[in-house]
């Protein structure tokens, strides 16, 4: 294979380019944060809560779906990923970054999470499942999933940059184990942490589909978050050895989990809806009532009918500068697909201008200083791993 | 820019491993894969073919005496109107997905050591499906009238329920049989044209010029085998998904406990490629015995790579069967919590055990690499997974008919003799039709193998050739 590869530079983010940029999404960050923490005495802790928890899990599914993907290459060993494997690790290393993020969440369990304040012998259903709806075991369980897959990013991006340096394959052999135990560790956290943390906002309800159904979104949105940051970075001028046949791939996997998505949504609502038993159609009918019954439906035409024909041609996934358009697009309805998850359990009868206006001041406050820290990150180490024994592979691809 | 120096070098214990070892080239391969069809018969098969036609043949005739007398004498009863004979369809149709699962979604995400195992994984889905096919259709007991399935009756104004998932089986399962059929068929013409060349004999010559459909393997022939295969592919790799997850729908649309739950088709999905896979490498490590050429073929990577699928697709099934137990306690619904109850500790808890220990607990085997290229350690494993596919359909099917809502409704089954011998019947139809597409059709896909070795690499050097 390396015969026919010519070794490109390697490659470093020069901070300078960024201008004022770092500045301006820390002051965005730090301002969206402002205006959340102060408008919650206008709008109400209440609506601060369900607000601020909306905005903490979309990015809690963007990163969780990079760590998933920064797994999966390890573990199977890939070699089409070497060159767009930086980029994924340093979106998957802001893990550790949510836990602060998730403190203020801590500060409203009994407004979200109604369960934590209801006595023993008033709910029935509920004194059932106590011992996993304890108080002890939800923060022992909180405290699990950001140790656990804090530990296994963090490593991953630490060997990758290692062998940077030094080019050892036991880096390689160390981040496949990595790889391999990350997968369930990252498939458990996403299931148990979506089950405490979306599906507990009614705790009557239940679904054995949630944590498949959280996946599928966060591994299509988080794969068409890395498009737009190696497109990003392609107009910089930098990842010149990412081509077409790379994009392709993304594409691909773009248009995979567009079908996934579809396939578990399709699953999941019509099962409940065929079955009909009140204690499992209750979800639904609260997000088919008043304007929810719009963002309900414009969910499943913008998640798939609209994404899926465009994905199917190669014209679209192999061109950076229309593929970009449809990763913005998906992340923009994995929004509304969280939005239409967390808000309505708080507007039963539907959302105001006002709900989507204050949604985005959280949103713009963590997703700034995230993506200030990820500025900091690009520019620590080189953009595409230089030492990878798999890097011959990648740059000569061929779908 | 750069301060370091770039490295495209590979150490060598990440080298890879070429998928056809012993750098065997295009001649070889002909040769090795040909002469399976063209020389005599073995005697061996012979010893096989007898035996299992037999049995091929008492399963059909057992299917006669149910037809004839009545599904009474099956064991079936109130309330369990369904038991060996779905749970027999279920695990028939699991077996049945490995070999699309190869075909289409290895093709497309471009794992090329699909192409020594695709042929035999594919027939094997074929001859599944039809076994599978036999037990909802004897199960209507009138069998003459099981062309309301299909639904022509509405010309009469006899509609089936259009929103029986049933209903929606019929259409799933002959749409995936149709396009397995054509996948098959079309990747088997360039061998089938290599076939015609190398036959002595003119009849055999004429039959399989026949099939070729005037394969001259030009250029032009190539383009059209290409695109056909990859919209076949594209096809298929829905229908992988669509086929099992509305076998799983007759279940979870329902409102048995137990049967109801929304992971359901993911979770069959996983199941049937797990079970499916195990059943690909229970036939094919045999024949590599009988066949020791094909060890350069099938290698170790080969089955070392299906294992980890097994231990994958494994796990899931795991991560699913935990997802409903956790839910089934944690919806504090009384009937849900009875029936995993049930499950585990109820008649049937046996089963239950022994589905878990072979499907969950001894796949975990494969984590340990030695056992996953030891052939002898991966046929073991694989029985118990085969054997743990159809526990866990009786389990899902039987233990919560048994043991529904209301225990004075409850009540044993166990199966008749009939009920035995039809499903022995099935694996002599499904072994007897293996063993006739080894004797008659290249098992190996020759054309499609030699892609993947360096020899078809325009800038390949033959002296570097390892």
């Amino acid at each position: 294979m390396s015969d026919h590869a010519h070794a490109p530079e390697a490659e470093k983010f020069d901070p300078s380019k960024l201008g004022g940029l770092p500045n301006v999404l820390l002051g965005a960050g730090v301002a969206g944060l402002a205006v959340t923490a102060v408008g919650a005495f206008v709008v109400g802790k209440e609506q601060f809560a369900y607000t601020y928890l909306f905005a903490f899990s979309f990015f809690f599914t963007l990163i969780m779906g990079a760590s998933f993907w920064n797994c999966l290459h390890h573990a199977t060993d890939s070699e089409w990923s070497v060159v767009i494997r930086r980029q994924v690790e340093n979106v998957a290393s802001l893990f550790p970054v949510l836990f602060v993020f998730f403190l203020p969440l801590l500060g409203c369990v009994s407004i979200l999470w109604k369960w934590w304040d209801v006595q023993p012998g008033v709910d029935v259903l509920l004194d059932e499942k106590q011992p996993y709806l304890s108080h002890w075991f939800f923060l022992l369980r909180v405290a699990l999933y950001f140790v656990v897959v804090s530990w296994i990013v963090t490593s991953l991006r630490r060997h990758s940059t290692k062998q940077d340096e030094d080019g050892a394959a036991s880096h390689s052999l160390t981040m496949r184990k990595l790889g391999i135990g990350g997968i369930p560790a990252v498939a458990l956290t996403i299931t148990f942490a979506g089950f405490d943390w979306l599906m507990g906002l009614d705790y009557h309800w239940f679904s054995t589909m949630w944590g498949v159904y959280l996946f599928a979104g966060a591994a299509g949105s988080s794969m068409s978050l890395i498009v737009l940051i190696i497109t990003a970075l392609k107009a910089k001028g930098y990842l010149k050895v990412v081509n077409s046949e790379h994009y392709h791939i993304m594409g691909k996997f773009m248009l995979a989990f567009t079908i996934f998505w579809a396939y578990i949504g399709y699953s999941q609502y019509m099962l409940i809806w065929y079955a009909n038993i009140p204690e499992e159609t209750v979800y639904f009918i609260i997000r088919n009532q008043g304007n929810w019954n719009f963002l309900s439906t414009a969910l499943v035409v913008c998640r798939f009918f609209l994404p899926f024909p465009v994905l199917l041609t190669q014209w679209v996934k192999k061109a950076p500068e229309r593929l970009r358009y449809v990763a913005m697009w998906i992340i923009g309805v994995q929004l509304l697909d969280i939005f239409v998850i967390v808000i309505p359990t708080l507007k039963k009868t539907g959302f105001s201008f006002l709900d989507v206006a204050y949604a985005i001041c959280p949103l713009v406050g963590i997703g700034g200083i995230l993506a200030w820290l990820f500025l900091k990150k690009l520019t620590a180490n080189y953009l595409f791993p230089t030492k990878d024994p798999r890097l011959a592979g990648s740059l000569n691809l061929h779908n | 820019m750069s301060d370091a120096v770039v490295s495209l070098e590979c150490p060598k214990e990440l080298e890879r491993v070429p998928l056809v070892t012993s750098a065997r080239k295009f001649p070889w391969i002909t040769q090795a894969v040909s002469e399976i069809v063209e020389n005599r018969t073995p005697v061996w098969w012979w010893v096989l073919f007898l035996p299992l036609s037999a049995l091929a043949l008492f399963g059909l005739t057992c299917i006669g005496y149910q037809i004839s007398n009545g599904v009474g004498v099956w064991g079936e009863n109130h309330p369990n109107g369904w038991a060996w004979d779905i749970t027999n369809f279920v695990f028939w149709i699991g077996i049945g997905h490995a070999g699309t699962l190869i075909s289409a979604i290895l093709f497309l995400t471009r794992q090329k050591w699909r192409t020594s195992i695709n042929r035999a994984s594919e027939a094997m889905t074929l001859f599944a499906v039809m076994c599978a096919a036999i037990f909802p259709g004897i199960h209507v007991g009138r069998v003459w009238m099981a062309w309301f399935l299909a639904p022509i009756p509405n010309a009469n104004a006899i509609w089936p329920n259009f929103r029986s998932p049933l209903l929606w089986d019929v259409f799933a399962v002959s749409t995936y049989f149709t396009v397995s059929v054509l996948f098959w068929y079309t990747g088997l013409v360039p061998d089938l044209a290599t076939l015609r060349d190398r036959a002595k004999s003119r009849v055999v010559k004429y039959i399989y010029g026949i099939f070729a459909l005037g394969w001259r393997g030009s250029n032009r022939h190539w383009r059209h085998y290409e695109m056909a295969y990859l919209i076949l592919a594209g096809l298929s790799t829905p229908l992988v998904l669509s086929v099992h997850s509305i076998v799983s729908f007759d279940f979870a649309t329902s409102i048995v406990p137990g049967w109801h739950t929304t992971i359901f088709p993911p979770y069959f999905v996983a199941g049937a490629i797990f079970g499916g896979f195990a059943m690909v490498l229970t036939i094919l490590l045999p024949a590599r015995i009988v066949y020791p050429k094909l060890d350069d073929l099938i290698t170790r990577q080969h089955v070392d790579k299906m294992a980890k699928i097994i231990l994958l697709t494994g796990s899931i099934v795991g991560y699913a069967y935990l997802m409903e137990l956790f839910i089934a306690w944690y919806s504090a619904n009384v009937y849900e919590r009875a029936a995993f109850w049930n499950r585990a500790f109820g008649w049937y808890g046996w089963a239950y055990w022994c589905m878990m220990t072979c499907n969950v607990v001894i796949p975990q085997f494969f984590w340990i690499k030695k056992l996953r290229t030891n052939y002898i350690a991966v046929f073991i494993i694989c029985q118990f997974v085969n054997a743990g596919m159809w526990f866990e359909r009786f389990v899902i099917i039987v233990t919560s008919l048994a043991q529904d809502f209301l225990p004075s409704s409850w009540g044993h089954y166990s199966p008749s003799w009939v009920e035995i011998w039809t499903f022995a019947g099935t694996f002599g139809i499904f072994l007897s039709l293996f063993l006739l597409f080894m004797r008659f059709l290249p098992m190996i896909a020759m054309s499609e193998i030699k892609i993947v070795v360096p020899e078809a690499d325009a800038h390949h050097k033959p002296s570097t050739a390892h």
